[in-house]
């Protein structure tokens, strides 16, 4: 099956236009002629539909009127020119956005699977990439959405909590900043035991301010969220000779899920005892894949 | 519950009591499954014949992009895609010697030679398997083996979702992203900014990746490809040269579709031992 040469190859001319094609696409904030083609034809069934899920999730997907239609997947590479964080907000966004155009145009009702991820360029200074990439699926009996849910679960959780009458319907992102520019010195406390009221009051105010983003950026999406991911930094800024100062950042993301207060989940539950000596996949934890903020993000930066 | 010495195999019962077995006329299997996936597979009816392994030593050429412009390297493209195929072709060649149905549990991996940069070692290795019951419908695109990077546990599960696989397709697209220039950069400072000419690249390299991948799918005649993934790569090139490589294993409905409402609900269980 050695299909290269037949493949769609992409000679000088041809990738002229594509590359022409994409810069008109991002800079009118649509999609490109051909990425549009593909879905459309992935979502008739003139292609094969290409899926994240699993077996076991394409099984569960199967016998829940779920089908699979196109990888969708979304990216913005960003610049900080004044602010790390916030730029943060606005690069999982910009992504989100592009992701949910390309579920449209593939007919669908949902996004599911869908993980962030990031790349680094070595060399690219202050600027780094946000990718979101995800599964749409179409479910049977609906016609298709003008806006697609979002689900940053995979397959497996979603199907249970649609069960429960949950839906996954989006993610949302707080991110705020701040710096403390006096009133923390610890000079004076020196061999004491005590609390820092304004250093406490000021990364609480942050983390406070962060939380309510979330929550304003969740309210369109749904009335709840479910906020896994928190990311947070405090630096001690020294500059010349002026008095150091405190920056203190903090992002939170998380999925936002639309449900109703009188369903109550109707799975039954089996208390199993797990044999196991070791590792068990009953009691590891799951690998942390849907976000982008592990240790590697860890990183210092601007504000 | 039946009495356990009642529900031991007689075969099995033989070898408990130390006489060696006198069948395996093939004589023993080699596999790296895990006891896990040895049952499920087995569970799906299907036995293990040998490990399969194909390598390939690629001397990979030299391809620079231009300073300041996105595009394809096409032909790292080219090498990185062919020296997997070559190390695929080998292994299905081993397959198809032994008499098997198919491969599961393909892995791929690219390792550097120490002493040359541009030599990539290129393997592939998953475990030959072979229908109990000789059912020929299992087999892959024209007669070959089929070769799957499913685990033991997917496979059988599969199979319950009414799909069998049929190949493991890929796409690959070794990209250069371009350099900014100077008066583009000035513009950005003290701005928050996309950078667009960087996601078009991100962008369009996974495109055509995916893109190829989806074509082999076609080729081999599937309905759908499952457990797909990206993965970004740079093996020890340029700065600003990434792989985007997809891979995924195409499947097809097994001859009788199996009507979605027989597929059993998987059970919610909860470990108590803490």
């Amino acid at each position: 099956m050695s299909a290269f040469g037949s493949n769609p190859n992409t000679p000088d001319a041809q990738a002229a236009t594509r590359a022409r094609e994409w810069q008109a696409a991002l800079e009118a904030d649509r999609l490109p002629g051909f990425v549009t083609t593909r879905l459309k034809n992935a979502a008739a069934g003139r292609t094969p539909w290409l899926s994240t899920m699993t077996p076991a999730e394409l099984l569960l997907s199967r016998s829940h009127g779920i089908r699979p239609i196109a990888t969708v997947s979304g990216t913005c590479w960003y610049h900080f020119g004044w602010s790390w964080t916030e730029g943060h907000a606005e690069g999982w966004h910009k992504a989100l956005g592009r992701l949910k155009d390309e579920a449209i145009a593939a007919g669908a009702n949902a996004v599911l699977d869908v993980k962030l991820r990031t790349t680094r360029l070595h060399g690219t200074g202050s600027s780094m990439d946000y990718t979101v990439v995800g599964t749409a699926v179409a479910i049977e009996g609906l016609p298709p959405s003008p806006d697609p849910v979002i689900a940053t679960v995979p397959a497996i959780e979603f199907v249970r909590l649609l069960e429960a009458g949950i839906v996954t319907t989006g993610l949302a992102i707080g991110a705020r900043y701040g710096w403390l520019t006096s009133g923390w010195s610890t000079l004076g406390w020196f061999g004491r035991s005590a609390d820092l009221p304004e250093l406490t009051n000021f990364w609480e105010g942050i983390r406070r301010q962060a939380l309510q983003d979330l929550r304003r950026d969740a309210a369109p999406q749904g009335n709840g969220v479910l906020a896994h991911t928190h990311f947070s930094q405090i630096f001690k800024v020294e500059q010349n000779n002026q008095t150091p100062q405190i920056l203190g950042r903090h992002i939170v993301l998380g999925t936002v899920v639309q449900t109703s207060a009188d369903r109550t989940v109707p799975h039954t539950i089996t208390p199993v005892v797990d044999m196991r000596d070791q590792l068990s996949p009953l009691r590891e934890t799951a690998p942390r894949s849907h976000t982008a903020y592990g240790a590697q993000a860890d990183e210092e930066g601007p504000i | 519950m039946s009495d356990a010495s009642t529900s031991i195999p007689p075969h099995a019962v033989e070898r408990l009591k130390g006489l060696r077995g006198q069948g395996h006329p093939g004589g023993i299997f080699t596999s790296d499954f895990s006891v896990n996936e040895f049952l499920l597979v087995r569970k799906a009816g299907f036995e293990p014949i040998g490990l399969c392994v194909g390598t390939c030593v690629y001397h990979v050429g030299i391809q620079y992009g231009s300073w300041g412009q996105n595009q394809e390297l096409t032909k790292l493209s080219q090498a990185m895609y062919h020296a997997r195929e070559l190390a695929m072709a080998r292994m299905r060649e081993e397959a198809r010697d032994m008499g098997a149905d198919g491969i599961v549990g393909v892995r791929l991996t690219v390792k550097r030679l120490e002493w040359d940069a541009n030599i990539l070692e290129f393997m592939a290795i998953g475990t030959g398997i072979v229908h109990a019951a000789g059912h020929p419908g299992f087999k892959g695109a024209e007669g070959q083996p089929f070769t799957s990077d499913l685990s033991g546990q997917d496979f059988w599960t599969l199979l319950q979702a009414g799909y069998r696989p049929l190949a493991l397709v890929m796409g690959s697209c070794v990209y250069h992203v371009a350099h900014q220039g100077l008066l583009q950069s000035l513009g950005q400072i003290g701005r928050n900014t996309e950078m667009t000419n960087f996601s078009q690249a991100l962008y369009d390299a996974r495109e055509i990746a995916m893109e190829r991948m989806q074509h082999e799918a076609t080729e081999a005649g599937a309905e759908g490809v499952v457990g797909m993934e990206l993965h970004e790569g740079s093996h020890n090139w340029k700065p600003h040269v990434i792989e985007f490589f997809a891979v995924g294993t195409a499947v097809k409905p097994i001859a009788a579709e199996l009507a979605p409402d027989t597929i059993p609900d998987p059970q919610l269980v909860l470990s108590v031992n803490s």
